[in-house]
């Protein structure tokens, strides 16, 4: 109407638009460029938990399956800042929908699913760089590194992302309002986090240098059960019922084959891993497009 | 084909917001929702641009079901809601192209678009500027003018000059007037009465039911029966002088939060 020259061709419907996928997932990304306080957050965050805790309660905990501490919570800080990362944005949505953008995509004849790929996918790019915040570190708790091990693990926090990402966009169109972030972070992420084995193993030996080693025999006999002793010190005892929100929490095997991809470490089952890591982003995505397509 | 609804209705668990209204909208014209607050203005938009189901009743744009062809409605309305739908962290340019894509602009288009865009809303110098530092008349030039940047036959207008202030508002109102002949369809709420008088006719909504319909010259003459008395009159008369208290709904709620500052999530 305001416009001269030949009129516009009609739009076509099909659910598949990369065009839409391109600029939602790239609306994300400028967003987050834009927003110097969420990088610093993450810094803050691996400073907090990877330095601070790390060499704090390393000092006390000297190893676990023969990894220093700080080792061993590298892959639980980059989990934790993953989870921030993703949940940011997706509770951003409630925002959105009130008062920002989600509307005007609504009303359009965009094709939802393309929408909602664009932000899973712009939330999982983001956290994959709010994650490797902590790989920046690695120099000073001595992990050995190599361009493989950091594409996999990418890939891994990637998976994370689209299913974090996607959890939290079924949470953020369940609420109407939002007064703060404190209530996702105290009542998502932190429990999410804590319940993954990222502070502390799900099984093993903790101890190391001062403890007598275990007996050959008995190292044998764990290594059946699928416990590893490399140092010498305490088999891990968890009491039953956190045991199983660990393993109820899909957080666990996703942060389980980070680990293994960062430190050769694993404390689930490998195959339980890998299905936790492509089946359920798959999943999630589809019901986080139906949940931001849904019309009130 | 114009806009129709019969007996369309929307409750809200055990409040009607609509309770039934029917219409016609003809190819061209000006039309003007009036109400109090919470009388179900928004609610009759978000249907008829399917935003909102329904609860009974039936709507259609240019044909279209707005239930059943919601892609095909969409793609041939344009709307501006009652709040800025914008994203205040990126740039007016960065807004409208999201809008070209979501309405699948062609590439080669999209960047005379864009221009003839911002050169309307008069907004070509800002496009630069993130829309977080824009002033309310600014959000709302650019809005109306992402709103017409498709092509649309139809455009919806939820009180468009809201919180404007005056110059802001007259500005506005003379770019809607400007799009008259061209044979777009306006359909429009709003509290200010002078607006509602420039239109063809005019709709008044209170507390969910439709309690008048006519040009403004009929609407005069049938309620006051003097065609001296302004539009004011004829909605005081029709909706009584009892103030409108509504409770904070969540949204309300939320733009309170988001005055007082928000949060980072934003
Ligand atoms: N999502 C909702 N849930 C519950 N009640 C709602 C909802 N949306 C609207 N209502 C109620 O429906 C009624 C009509 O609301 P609506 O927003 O359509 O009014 P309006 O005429 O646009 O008012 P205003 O001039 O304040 O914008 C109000 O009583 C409102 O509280
Ligand atoms: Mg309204």
């Amino acid at each position: 109407m305001i416009a001269t020259g030949e009129p516009l061709p009609r739009v076509n419907r099909s659910m598949f638009a990369p065009r839409v996928i391109w600029v939602m997932w790239r609306r994300e990304l400028v967003r987050y460029g834009r927003n110097r306080s969420q990088i610093f957050g993450g810094l803050s965050r691996t400073v907090l938990w990877l330095l601070i805790l790390g060499f704090g309660l390393g000092a006390s905990l000297r190893q676990i399956e023969g990894y220093s501490y700080a080792q061993y919570i590298l892959p639980g800080v980059v989990t934790l800042n993953v989870l921030f990362a993703s949940l940011q944005s997706a509770i951003a949505l409630v925002w959105d929908r009130q008062v920002g953008l989600l509307r005007e995509v609504q009303v359009s004849p965009a094709p939802m699913l393309s929408v909602a790929l664009g932000k899973l996918l712009g939330g999982a790019t983001i956290a994959v760089a709010q994650g490797s915040i902590p790989f920046l570190f690695i120099p000073i708790i001595g992990v050995p590194f190599s361009v493989t091990k950091l594409l996999l693990a990418w890939a891994v926090m990637f998976s994370m992302g689209v299913f974090l990402t996607a959890f939290g966009v079924v949470l953020a169109s369940r609420m109407r309002t939002f007064e703060g972030f404190g209530s996702i972070s105290n009542g998502v992420i932190q429990p999410l986090y804590f319940l993954s084995g990222s502070i502390f193993p799900i099984r093993g030996i903790i101890g190391g240098v001062g403890f007598l080693d275990i007996p050959e025999e008995l190292r044998n006999e764990l290594a059946r059960l699928g416990v590893y002793a490399i140092g010498g010190g305490w088999v891990v005892q968890l009491p039953v019922w956190i045991r199983v929100l660990v393993f109820a929490n899909p957080v666990s095997y996703q942060l389980d084959l980070l680990r293994f991809v960062l430190l050769d470490f694993r404390q689930l089952p490998m195959v339980v891993d890998l299905l936790v890591i492509t089946i359920l982003p798959v999943i999630a995505a589809l019901v986080a497009a139906v949940a931001m397509a849904k019309r009130s | 084909m114009p806009i129709v609804c019969e007996n369309l209705g929307r409750r809200f668990e055990d409040v009607a917001a609509v309770e039934s209204v029917s219409f016609r909208v003809e190819q061209g014209e000006f039309f003007a929702l009036l109400g109090p607050n919470g009388a179900g203005k928004t609610t009759t938009v978000h249907m008829l641009t399917t935003m909102l189901k329904p609860s009974h009743g039936e709507a259609s744009i240019a044909g279209f079901d707005v239930r059943r062809q919601a892609h095909e409605v969409r793609s041939v309305i344009g709307m501006v809601f009652q709040e800025p739908a914008l994203d205040d962290r990126l740039t007016a340019r960065e807004n409208l192209q999201i809008h070209a894509a979501l309405y699948g602009i062609p590439g080669r288009r999209v960047k005379e678009r864009i221009e003839q865009a911002l050169e309307w809303g008069q907004l070509a110098n800002e496009a630069r500027r993130m829309v977080r530092t824009f002033s309310g008349g600014m959000k709302r030039r650019l809005e109306l003018a992402r709103a017409l940047m498709h092509d649309p036959q139809f455009l919806f207008l939820d009180e468009p000059t809201i919180g404007l202030d005056p110059q802001g508002r007259r500005h506005l109102w003379e770019s809607i007037a400007a799009l008259r002949g061209r044979g777009l369809t306006v359909f429009m709420t709003t509290h200010y009465l002078p607006e509602a008088e420039a239109c063809d006719r005019v709709g008044i909504i209170d507390a969910g039911k439709l309690v008048a319909l006519g040009t403004p010259a009929e609407l005069k003459t049938s309620t006051t029966g003097s065609t001296e008395s302004t539009l004011e009159d004829v909605f005081i008369e029709l909706t009584g002088h009892q103030l409108r208290d509504e409770e904070a709904t969540p949204r309300d709620r939320l733009l309170n939060f988001a005055r007082q500052g928000g949060e980072h999530t934003r």
